[in-house]
């Protein structure tokens, strides 16, 4: 039977010894073994972002859809992620990290919607970027990124080969 | 032992206070709510790695085995089916003490296959800690009473750990300007972008307008957070506890307003752990009876 300074003592060693495997594990796996963490979220501040979101550009006029313009000025109907069961922050995350659009990747894109879902339908992916001005004001762009159909998902034929092979970041 | 360090685990493991019965009740219930999440999240993270093609960031164990294996079957379900009937083993504590051990590993694999896709979340790290100091305690230690305090000692000594371990990690981040005000119009704009692509429409609350037309109050909103994250570690002494917890529901609630991020698991398990619940339970003579008492013991 412990007693209680034996059982304070050995609770206390036990824990130390999980901080130290904790600091060990966190320190050599860039800050993340879950459930460690150091939470660096939100660490580093005023930094430019990029997230993504659908438009569906069916009743668009095609010459325009392949625009970066303002959010707010952005072409088509908002397509709600979440109506079809994705996270959108797994979803910006996978289209703002994938540094090489490889045709399983894009084909990826349209598992991850259901391809039932865009059935006669055109959609537009769109990387949307956040920064702050020299005026010291938020700009937020919406960059057309990857035509999608059923069947099919188009590179914008306006930007850089290189953002679909190295990740362009739009920084 | 240092003085000050016995100090500190006193406060943590309430050494050598008796166990009560309505906390060796509210003990066994708060396993309950934990294992409950686990169960719930092995199942909502396996029913989701059902539509992951390829691995795109890979986190933890993720690094050493290609998770890929676990993509395009049912796999997943079939990791969600073994840890609910492990989860359900260990919490009547039926065969060895280290079950809780393999379903850490497994939850942990679990989270890595479906969280494999670019985002790092930390909603469920507060849930997979505590699971965390359940199997270590369970391991560890015999009789209610030391496994308790042990499991709610260290569980209270990593969720401080971690608010102040993320406030240093912005002083180490960005610096002291890290509370400028213009930061958390970026942040909001980000996260109402999140918003817009999720529901498909997004219009600023009113704590979000403030803050958009007055850079003092984001800056003030900002400040308010951080130092709420420094004081995290307060936790660490009972008399602290029950304020600094208040605190930090408040400025979850502030986050929640402010960047439309929730954390439903965070805040109840905040709100069962800051307070002293166990002392109502006593009060009122709840799970008082030998029969039930008799059968707490016997899964404590």
């Amino acid at each position: 039977m412990d007693s209680p300074n034996h059982f304070r003592y050995r609770a206390t060693r036990i824990i130390l010894v999980i901080l130290f495997i904790y600091g060990v594990l966190v320190a050599t796996h860039e800050g993340e073994f879950w459930p460690f963490s150091i939470y660096p979220m939100f660490s580093q501040a005023g930094n430019p972002w990029t997230r993504a979101m659908v438009t569906d550009v069916t009743d668009e006029q095609p010459d325009g859809i392949w625009e970066i313009t303002k959010l707010e000025d952005a072409r088509g109907v908002q397509v709600p992620v979440g109506k079809y069961g994705v996270d959108q922050i797994d979803f910006s995350n996978f289209v703002s990290k994938t540094d090489h659009w490889t045709p399983a990747r894009k084909k990826a894109l349209i598992t991850m919607f259901g391809a039932e879902n865009i059935e006669g339908r055109i959609w537009m992916v769109m990387k949307v970027t956040g920064r702050m001005t020299d005026s010291e004001e938020v700009e937020v762009v919406a960059i057309p990124f990857l035509k999608l159909r059923a069947d099919t998902v188009l590179t914008n034929p306006f930007l850089p080969q290189e953002e679909y092979l190295r990740g362009g970041r739009h920084e | 032992m240092n003085r000050k360090v016995a100090s500190v685990a006193d406060n943590l493991f309430e050494n050598g206070r008796e166990l009560s019965r309505g906390e060796l009740l509210f003990y066994k219930l708060f396993e309950l709510f934990i294992m409950g999440y686990v169960i719930k999240m092995s199942w909502d993270w396996g029913v989701y790695t059902l539509r992951n093609q390829e691995v795109v960031l890979p986190l933890g164990l993720a690094n050493y085995i290609d998770v890929s294996f676990m993509f395009g079957n049912s796999l997943p379900l079939i990791l969600a089916g073994i840890i609910t009937l492990l989860t359900v083993i260990a919490f009547f504590r039926i065969g060895t003490n280290w079950i809780y051990l393999v379903v850490l590993i497994l939850f942990h694999f679990q989270h890595v296959t479906r969280f494999s896709q670019g985002e790092i979340p930390h909603s469920a790290n507060l849930i997979g800690m505590t699971l965390f100091c359940f199997a270590i305690g369970i391991f560890f230690f015999r009789g209610a009473d030391k496994r308790w305090r042990f499991i709610f000692g260290s569980m209270i000594f990593f969720i401080g750990l971690g608010y102040t371990s993320a406030a240093i990690s912005k002083l180490i981040g960005t610096g002291i300007t890290w509370a400028d005000g213009r930061h958390l119009w970026l942040w909001m704009a980000e996260k109402g972008v999140d918003i817009l692509s999720r529901e498909g429409e997004f219009s600023p609350n009113w704590l979000q307008s403030l803050a958009y037309t007055h850079v003092t109050a984001a800056t003030l909103i900002l400040l308010i957070g951080w130092v709420t994250e420094w004081i995290g570690i307060l936790m660490w002494w009972k008399k602290f506890r029950p304020y600094v917890i208040t605190a930090i529901l408040g400025m979850h609630f502030g986050i929640t307003l402010t960047m439309n991020i929730r954390f439903d698991a965070f805040v109840m398990q905040l709100i069962l752990v800051g307070y002293p619940w166990y002392l109502l339970l006593d009060r009122w003579r709840i799970g008082y009876s030998d029969s039930i008492y008799r059968r707490l013991k016997a899964i404590a």
